[in-house]
């Protein structure tokens, strides 16, 4: 069976880069990040995900799975992609609020108007 | 061994960083006040727990939410650790020590600006940050930490928004750190897909039972992620470009600490305590040197032609990682030699001797802009008549960086220099020509300080209270150190890299001696 989730990160994670270093707007620049971040996202939370006995996997909840006898996916990718995305929503935040005060000070959303520091 | 001490290294900044904006509300003097409070306690407990671990030899373990980390029935651990050993003890004893200094500068330095609630949560959130990489053992929470470490630095280059240059900056610092934690979070990811487990001590095991191909790639993409947070060389323009825009405190932190904590002290504690076992150490080793040769050549060399005196401190920065990139590639290339463990020794000695005259460094910096209000080296001429205790303490920071024989930047250099020639002669020439151009570039200045008074310099006077004080403690700091070099390294530093090169010990602590 061909693993579709890790081909779908593994591109959003090249789309990602392709737009970091191709685009030049600043908002493009911040959803590129984002998109290398879904990208991780999509293939840590596919870890969890496995087929035992050729049956779909339930959610990771833990009252009545007794009786309920059927796999569970990992619930550990689950949570540690929670964190992330929480991590990620603050990195997208001070991102935009920095964007919008360089468009007070330039402008323009220009990348290339940033160049008064000499690197 | 317990590890108590562990969690109020946590809990005391965090409750303190929170309730900052409440406090504040009492009024200017009460928020400092808390700010010092709040870091002087943490100090406390950071010494404390150097002391404790540096006294035992051993490993302090501190397991959250139940009292062992090994899961019930079963014998691997399945819970978050923190795990301390002797060198990250150091690091949270120069953390805790360079952020206090940095709130007790911020009193007086920082007392035109506005928004000041935030700035202190902010500055302590920093510091919370690299205190919990500092003492993590757990690969995802250490993730975790060092986002919370990263956003708060970039948030505190951008401090100052009204002027274009922090804007920029903290644009420019916010997009590289940002690629470099997503590529560690997909190493992270990689290597839990593999082996199931998160934890750095049962990692190290299973990857010693079976190494795989995906856990090397896990590994370059940590090298990767964190020699861009380092600032080595092919990729340091965000260092120089975002440390000089901060307000001076925090470039003391951002160039003692942040790149340390969250670049070297990172990469030697996955390279040693998960990877010791399953990779070739020399390759990794010679990767690393050859990275440290390029950084100590550019940040050095660079540094020369500076006339922006805090741009100058920056690649003066990139310059002394590079000593350090170089003392921990000879300590994997020669891993297992006593050569190693000196040139490990050294690179752990350099690191906390570099955060102490760094931020001195920047600490003066800071200083002369508040009296003169420029940073540009042409215009600095004659502070020596003016600001002579400033000059002086910066004559010692310039000479200790240098490696002048009786500070503290000697010891540390000279095992470097000597693990570095005895390794590669080669390595210990290009490591000698680095610091010729290092002092070309502190001459500079100091010839600048010490030149005819320009007529700016001639009202400017030393800095007074809070702001003279951690300069003071910072040079007499480095004035100690430099008499005691040989009782330093062989009671703390030789010992630190001994327990590093240790796995066993840190594996053992973890499970429990199973």
């Amino acid at each position: 069976m061909i693993q579709f989730q890790f081909i779908t990160a593994f591109l959003l994670v090249v789309l990602g880069i392709y737009a970091f270093l191709a685009k030049r707007n600043l908002l493009k620049l911040v959803l590129a990040l984002d998109i290398i971040d879904s990208g991780i996202h999509l293939l840590l939370i596919s870890l969890g995900y496995r087929i035992e006995l050729n049956e779909i996997p339930t959610a990771p909840i833990y009252t009545g799975y007794e009786t309920l006898k059927s796999p569970m996916v990992g619930p550990l990718p689950q949570a540690l992609v929670l964190t992330s995305i929480v991590i990620g929503v603050c990195v997208l935040a001070l991102a935009v609020a920095l964007t919008i005060n360089a468009y007070r000070h330039y402008g323009t959303l220009d990348v290339r108007a940033l160049r008064r520091l000499r690197g | 061994m317990n590890g108590e001490m562990l969690s109020y290294l946590i809990i005391v900044p965090l409750f303190g960083a929170f309730s900052m904006p409440i406090v504040s509300l009492a009024g200017r003097r009460a928020r400092g006040a808390w700010a010092l409070l709040i870091s002087g306690t943490t100090l406390a407990v950071g010494s404390a727990l150097f002391y404790s671990v540096w006294k035992s030899g051993g490993v302090f373990l501190y397991t959250l939410g139940a009292k062992s980390p090994l899961g019930q029935g079963v014998n691997f651990p399945i819970r978050i650790v923190w795990e301390v050993d002797l060198f990250g003890a150091i690091m949270v004893l120069m953390v805790t020590l360079v952020s206090f200094l940095a709130v007790l500068y911020s009193l007086s330095y920082m007392k035109h600006d506005t928004g000041l609630d935030k700035y202190y949560t902010l500055i302590i959130i920093l510091e919370l940050g690299m205190l919990g990489i500092a003492i993590t053992g757990d690969l995802f929470n250490f993730y975790v930490f060092l986002e919370i470490m990263s956003i708060a630095s970039y948030a505190l280059v951008a401090f100052r928004n009204d002027t274009w240059e922090g804007i920029e900056a903290g644009i420019k610092y916010m997009f590289v750190g940002s690629i470099a934690s997503s590529l560690i979070l997909l190493g992270i990811a990689l290597l839990y897909g593999e082996y199931g487990t998160l934890t750095m001590g049962y990692l190290a095991v299973k990857l010693t039972q079976n190494p795989t191909v995906v856990g090397k790639v896990a590994l370059a993409l940590f090298i990767a992620g964190l020699l861009f947070k380092s600032g080595a060389s092919p990729v340091h323009m965000w260092l120089t470009d975002a440390h000089p825009a901060a307000p001076s405190s925090i470039s003391a932190m951002l160039s003692g600490l942040v790149i340390k904590i969250g670049g070297i002290y990172a990469l030697t504690r996955i390279l040693f305590s998960i990877y010791e076992n399953s990779v070739n150490m020399k390759a990794v080793g010679w990767i690393i040197i050859i990275f440290a040769c390029i950084t100590l050549i550019v940040g050095n060399t660079m540094a020369v032609i500076q006339t922006d005196m805090k741009r100058l401190l920056a690649y003066s920065s990139v310059g002394q990682i590079g000593y350090i990139l170089l003392g921990l590639g000879i300590g994997l290339a020669a891993y297992g030699s006593q050569t190693g463990e000196i040139a490990l020794a050294g690179a752990i000695y350099h690191t906390f001797n570099h955060a102490l005259m760094k931020a001195l460094l920047f600490l003066i910096a800071g200083a002369v802009i508040h009296q003169l209000g420029t940073r540009n080296l042409n215009e600095l001429s004659g502070l020596a008549k003016t600001m002579p205790k400033t000059t002086f303490t910066f004559l010692i920071g310039a000479a200790a960086i240098i490696g002048m024989p009786p500070l503290n930047g000697f010891a540390s250099k000279w095992l470097i220099y000597e693990s570095s020639a005895v390794f590669n002669p080669l390595l210990g020439a290009i490591a000698i020509i680095g610091t010729a151009f290092c002092t070309a570039a502190y001459i500079r200045v100091l010839y600048t300080f010490f030149g005819r008074p320009s007529e700016r310099a001639m009202e400017a006077k030393d800095p007074e209270g809070t702001m003279l004080w951690p300069i003071i403690i910072l040079t007499v700091a480095i004035i100690v150190m430099g008499l005691f070099p040989w009782q330093i390294s062989d009671k703390v530093m030789i010992p630190a890299a001994k327990a590093l090169e240790n796995q066993m010990a840190y594996v053992s602590a973890l499970l429990g001696g199973a």
